[in-house]
């Protein structure tokens, strides 16, 4: 459970950088690497909580989750990773083993937690 | 309507920056630092003590970080053990950071200290997302948490290469089968080793030194 504190270092990131953009924020566009151990439920009321009084109140959080993509350096695979997909599990899970050779992979894509955009409403929105 | 764009600048980047700052202060002291993340209870503490007793003879210079939400049980039993310690605590966070083990590092006399453990809290959720800039990672979790453990925390298993089961004396008597959770691991991550532990009467630590990349030759056990 650090979804506030995520979500605290992303209102506080946004902001100063919101400040030169007049208008009134209505959505945050988040990308979320699926091995992030992150409730996307958790990152959505979390947002709306800390929010509460700032420039960033009312907008939507939107997140798109990035599947993992790995690359392997004894056998110079670069592609999606496999996914053990086993009831059990209850939900399918990424396996960081080369699905050619079987070695260890970096993980290329599948970590991060970027924002992407800002969508802003400005008052020359509303003429239109 | 318009969008501001932020060509993908990553919310956690200023933690990954402080735990390659830690890695780097690490390397350039010479440190070689061990994150021990794992199940409460599961013989984190018990497992570094081991460890310690074996490595020590073996002229080995052990430091750690004792990292929990309140109390100073681990720390005082790390220095017990003969070796620097700092307590950390989180005050009720959930996993350490990399900011906090900083000023951890920053307390600790780096310049004499060859091996570093960072026991983590008990935790197997957040730790994952969270690194601290060691150069090896071990996952603790004992029987007594059940054979489920592994399908329960899917993500950190498949994102850490070394899992101790510990406490596996005890299997029997809670009713568990270990090769349930071996196999679970080896499914979710075939590329990463297990080692089976009995910490409390001094079983497997070979085993798990020598998983761990640490060389210890010229001693008697």
């Amino acid at each position: 459970m650090h979804e506030y504190s995520v979500v605290a270092d992303l209102v506080s990131a946004l902001l100063p950088r919101l400040e030169e953009h007049p208008g009134e924020v209505t959505a945050v566009f988040l990308k979320r690497g699926e091995l992030r151990v992150l409730s996307d439920h958790a990152l959505k009321s979390a947002f709306e909580i800390v929010t509460e009084g700032t420039r960033l109140e009312g907008a939507s959080l939107e997140i798109e989750v990035v599947p993992v993509r790995v690359a392997c350096d004894r056998c110079g695979y670069e592609g999606k990773a496999n996914y053990l997909k086993d009831e059990a599990f209850h939900f399918v899970i990424p396996i960081l083993t080369c699905p050619r050779c079987g070695q260890e992979v970096r993980i290329v894509s599948g970590r991060e937690l970027t924002v992407e955009r800002v969508s802003i409403r400005t008052p020359s929105d509303a003429e239109v | 309507m318009h969008d501001v764009r932020f060509s993908g600048e990553d919310i956690l980047a200023r933690q990954l920056e402080l735990a390659e700052e830690n890695y780097r202060l690490l390397r350039e002291k010479g440190v070689r630092a061990i994150s021990v993340m794992g199940a409460i209870g599961s013989g984190k503490t018990t497992l570094i003590e081991r460890i310690v007793a074996r490595l020590k003879p073996c002229g080995y210079a052990i430091g750690a970080i004792a990292g929990d939400t309140a109390g100073d049980d681990d720390h005082r039993r790390f220095l017990a053990a003969g070796i620097e310690s700092v307590n950390l605590n989180t005050q009720d966070d959930c996993h350490l950071d990399a900011h906090r083990v900083g000023h951890s590092l920053s307390e600790l006399p780096l310049d004499e200290i060859d091996l570093l453990f960072i026991e983590n809290v008990g935790n197997l959720v957040c730790p994952a997302d969270f690194p601290l800039g060691a150069e090896t990672e071990v996952i603790v979790i004992s029987v007594t948490e059940g054979d489920d453990m592994i399908r329960k925390y899917p993500k950190i298993f498949a994102q850490t290469d070394l899992v101790a089961i510990n406490k596996v004396d005890l299997a029997d008597a809670v009713g568990v089968d270990t090769e349930v959770l071996v196999s679970d691991y080896k499914r979710i991550n075939p590329h990463g080793k297990v080692i089976l532990t009995d910490a409390r009467y001094d079983r497997g630590i070979d085993e798990l030194i020598e998983a761990l990349g640490i060389e210890c030759t010229n001693t008697q056990w």
